[in-house]
């Protein structure tokens, strides 16, 4: 089910009052409520992977009970294995299989040598990196004692199959959304209502901002080699702002919905845009998947221990996972990769850390040399999501070097261009808002908190209207979803 | 407790902030409609007056009683039976066209205006590309050009479309006050005459357009549901009805994957002439452009249809 549906519209409320009319508040009840509903949401678009869920739940549940049960090392370290082999297996049959294969069959080839196979039709089941990596950070967690397992087999399952976060994140950890499932939820007014305004607002990016630039983006990177340099940077733009809406307009929706049913979940973006250097990027964007490898992956290499040349290389394998994890394909592995390198001059200087808090906090304008710094930072941040958007790498490269010829000075032109022209006026609009609001966990969390009612409800009617009237009518999946 | 108390404040919030944003909703959109050029106005699409003369012929339409010969269909019909025709064997006779009009459009108007004009004779032009549309664009015209009813919103939760939506609540809130009634269409307009009766001659041209691409174009079943309607009601008011499918040019015709299809399925309602099957015009000079007959045309497809059916002039 999307949430940008008439489905999930009706579904959302439906299960909102059952929760709080039908169970008493009774937390067991609830958790029971969440479940069915969680599964009914991810049955909506292949029942049949419920069965994978559902296994990996029983895998980790079982582990994480053998693990309290268990304390010699060698079989707790087996425990572990086994959790992270059916996870991992799981994500490498379904999401890598034909990319290692494929790629096997080609290096043998570079050598003469032929092998025959075929890839096999695989459907990528939807959420597959998200749940799994939730799941395995309980397993990990357990082992390292940091968080007790729990015996409570429908809080566990709800946790791993929680409806607002299943299929895009945010990725939750154990130590932050487990015990919630594990306590009673109270309604409450103010967190109802800030959960309706992150709705609303993810809704709008989604719907609005990204939906409309998708439109235009893949004309422009569909036919790319029919078009100017210059129309290619606006396509290169147009997918920059496709891509944030996209994703962040979910987390959005995802933690707006949560907060209906008295959850907390992780902030996932905040204004990686406004950022001042890669460094700062990589703290704002996609934050739950960021401070997973970080926690599961860079601090166990060795983190920031041992030399710099240790730390480059740890850098060096966090983005390029990163960028595997999002997608079997060689142009997400230089997608990473462009973006260790961004990284790598910040960490070996130690200027990594140097901008922890959001920009301009003190002041309403940024100055000249935090406007440079966020332009350069943003500038290569659109050419790294060149790599993210295309089919392959040769497409990538064709497009890059399209850029940089002459008819990057040519004008801009493709099919549609008049009615992308609404775009010049919302993503100004928008950057606007974003910024106004950048010190909130949302854009329109904190804007019109001191107005009279009236102005601040007449706030939120524009942004109703706006997705009604300029929303895409057909309707578009979540990018991530592929993920 | 607290859990009850916090609840009720949020439903009581709800029950003031939804009648507030339906009310700005309204008045947002009036202000869009109105001062927005129409290639930014996005879900809102609500043209009084547009191509096909739609709002001179609803306007006629109530203004007339009894009918011999009604004829429905989409801009095929008001563009290809020349009521002057029809006229001059004795018939009274109304075109009741309309753009793209598609089985859920042909339904709301049959429903306004059936028992009105009372005809003896139904000519229903049908063909594939408007059995298989969701009907968006064609309910838009209906909406803008005719009124705002309980025929209209049911329209409207029929096709299920925001474009739909926004377009009827703009309509009832332009209606509502005033602006509609002071619209005064000219009767000839780009090169176009409204002719009393509904139907709208073309200045005449020659069309260019020989080539047309595949276009695997398939019913849509909500449509199909809708005609089956349609084809009761007329039964049932024992009204005789001719379904008939109007000349394009080959080349078009050809483009229409299950046009045979199509023409299996028309068979099993009832009377059907596909006159592209029985005539053979002209893809250049009897067409000004790739599916619509020009004067000379319309002319030669109208004499065939009389001849077929009318035997004599009436007294």
């Amino acid at each position: 089910m999307l949430f940008n549906t008439i489905d999930f519209a009706i579904f959302l409320p439906i299960v909102f009052l059952l929760y709080w009319f039908a169970t008493n508040n009774n937390r067991k009840v609830q958790n029971i409520l969440l479940v069915l509903a969680s599964y009914v949401f991810y049955g909506w678009w292949d029942w049949r992977f419920l069965s994978l869920i559902l296994f990996s739940t029983l895998v980790d549940y079982t582990v994480g009970l053998g693990l309290q049960n268990q304390n010699n090392n060698r079989k707790r370290k087996l425990l572990l294995w086994t959790s992270i082999l059916v996870n991992i297996g799981f994500l490498g049959f379904f999401k890598y299989f034909n990319f290692f294969l494929d790629n096997f069959i080609q290096a043998f080839s570079l050598f003469g040598v032929q092998i025959q196979g075929s890839s096999l039709n695989i459907i990528l089941p939807v959420g597959i990196s998200f749940y799994t990596f939730q799941t395995l950070s309980y397993t990990i967690d357990v082992y390292k004692r940091k968080i007790e397992p729990t015996r409570d087999f429908i809080a566990f399952t709800a946790f791993v199959s929680f409806f607002p976060q299943l299929v895009a994140g945010p990725i939750e950890r154990a130590s932050n959304l487990l015990p919630q499932f594990l306590k009673e939820r109270n309604f409450k007014y103010a967190n109802a209502v800030v959960g309706l305004k992150q709705i609303l607002w993810g809704l709008f990016k989604k719907v609005v901002i990204a939906d409309n630039c998708a439109y235009f983006a893949d004309i422009i990177f569909s036919n790319s080699e029919y078009y100017s340099g210059s129309t290619l940077v606006l396509g290169a733009l147009f997918f920059t702002f496709q891509i944030y809406g996209d994703f962040s307009g979910y987390s959005d929706i995802a933690i707006g919905t949560a907060r209906l049913f008295g959850f907390r979940l992780m902030q996932n973006f905040a204004f990686p845009y406004f950022s001042r250097d890669i460094a700062e990027f990589w703290r704002r964007w996609h934050i739950s998947l960021s401070t997973w490898f970080r926690d599961y992956l860079y601090i166990p290499l060795g983190g920031s221990r041992g030399g710099m040349l240790k730390r480059i290389r740890n850098t060096l394998i966090i983005f390029i996972v990163s960028g595997f994890w999002h997608c079997a394909n060689w142009t997400f592995i230089v997608w990473g990769a462009l973006n260790a390198i961004y990284f790598l001059p910040l960490l070996v200087t130690r200027n990594n850390r140097r901008n922890i808090e959001i920009v301009a906090y003190n002041s309403v304008f940024p100055t000249f040399r935090e406007l440079g710094a966020i332009l350069l930072t943003f500038i290569l941040t659109v050419f790294a999501w060149i790599f993210f958007r295309a089919e392959n790498i040769s497409h990538a490269m064709d497009y890059i070097s399209t850029i940089f010829s002459k008819s990057f000075f040519d004008e801009v032109s493709f099919w549609g261009y008049k009615y992308a022209r609404i775009l010049y006026f919302l993503i100004p609009a928008f950057i606007i808002v974003e910024w106004i609001g950048r010190k909130g966990q949302f854009a329109i969390e904190k804007i019109g908190l001191t107005w009279k009612r009236p102005f601040r409800w007449l706030l939120y009617a524009v942004i109703v209207f706006l997705i009604g009237i300029l929303m895409r009518t057909n309707e578009t999946p979540f990018i991530y979803f592929q993920f | 407790m607290s859990n009850r108390r916090e609840i009720g404040r949020f439903f009581r919030m709800l029950l003031k902030f939804i009648p507030f944003i339906i009310v700005a909703y309204g008045i947002l959109l009036l202000g869009w409609g109105n001062n927005i050029p129409l290639y930014f106005r996005g879900n809102l699409n609500y043209r009084i007056e547009s191509k096909g003369h739609a709002f001179t012929r609803f306007k006629e339409v109530k203004t007339i009683g009894k009918v011999d010969i009604l004829f429905l269909g989409s801009s095929h019909t008001y563009r290809g039976f020349d009521v002057r025709l029809f006229q001059e064997m004795g018939y009274k006779v109304f075109n009741l066209g309309s753009s793209s009009q598609t089985p859920i459009q042909t339904n709301i108007l049959l429903n306004r205006y059936l028992d009105k004009l009372r005809p003896e004779i139904v000519f229903y032009e049908v063909n594939l590309p408007d059995f298989s549309s969701d009907g968006v664009e064609a309910s838009l015209d209906v909406i803008a050009n005719d009124w705002v009813d309980w025929e209209a919103i049911k329209m409207a939760f029929k096709i299920n479309h925001l474009k739909t939506y926004n377009t009827l609540f703009y309509g009832y809130i332009y209606e509502m006050l005033g602006f509609k009634a002071k619209h005064d269409e000219p009767l000839e307009k780009l090169g176009e005459k409204y002719i009393k009766g509904g139907y709208v001659e073309k200045k005449l041209t020659y069309n260019k357009r020989l080539d047309a691409r595949l276009r695997g174009v398939i019913l849509n079943q909500d449509q199909l549901e809708v005609f089956e309607s349609i084809i009761a009601k007329l039964k049932k008011k024992k009204i005789k009805f001719y379904l008939v499918q109007a000349p394009v040019t080959t080349s078009y015709y050809n483009s229409l994957t299950y046009a045979k299809d199509f023409d299996s399925l028309m068979r099993t309602y009832g009377n059907y002439l596909n006159f592209n099957e029985i005539m053979h015009l002209n893809d250049t000079l009897d067409f000004f452009d790739a599916h619509h007959l020009n004067q000379i045309g319309v002319e030669k497809f109208n004499k065939e249809l009389i001849g077929r059916f009318f035997n004599q002039k009436r007294n």
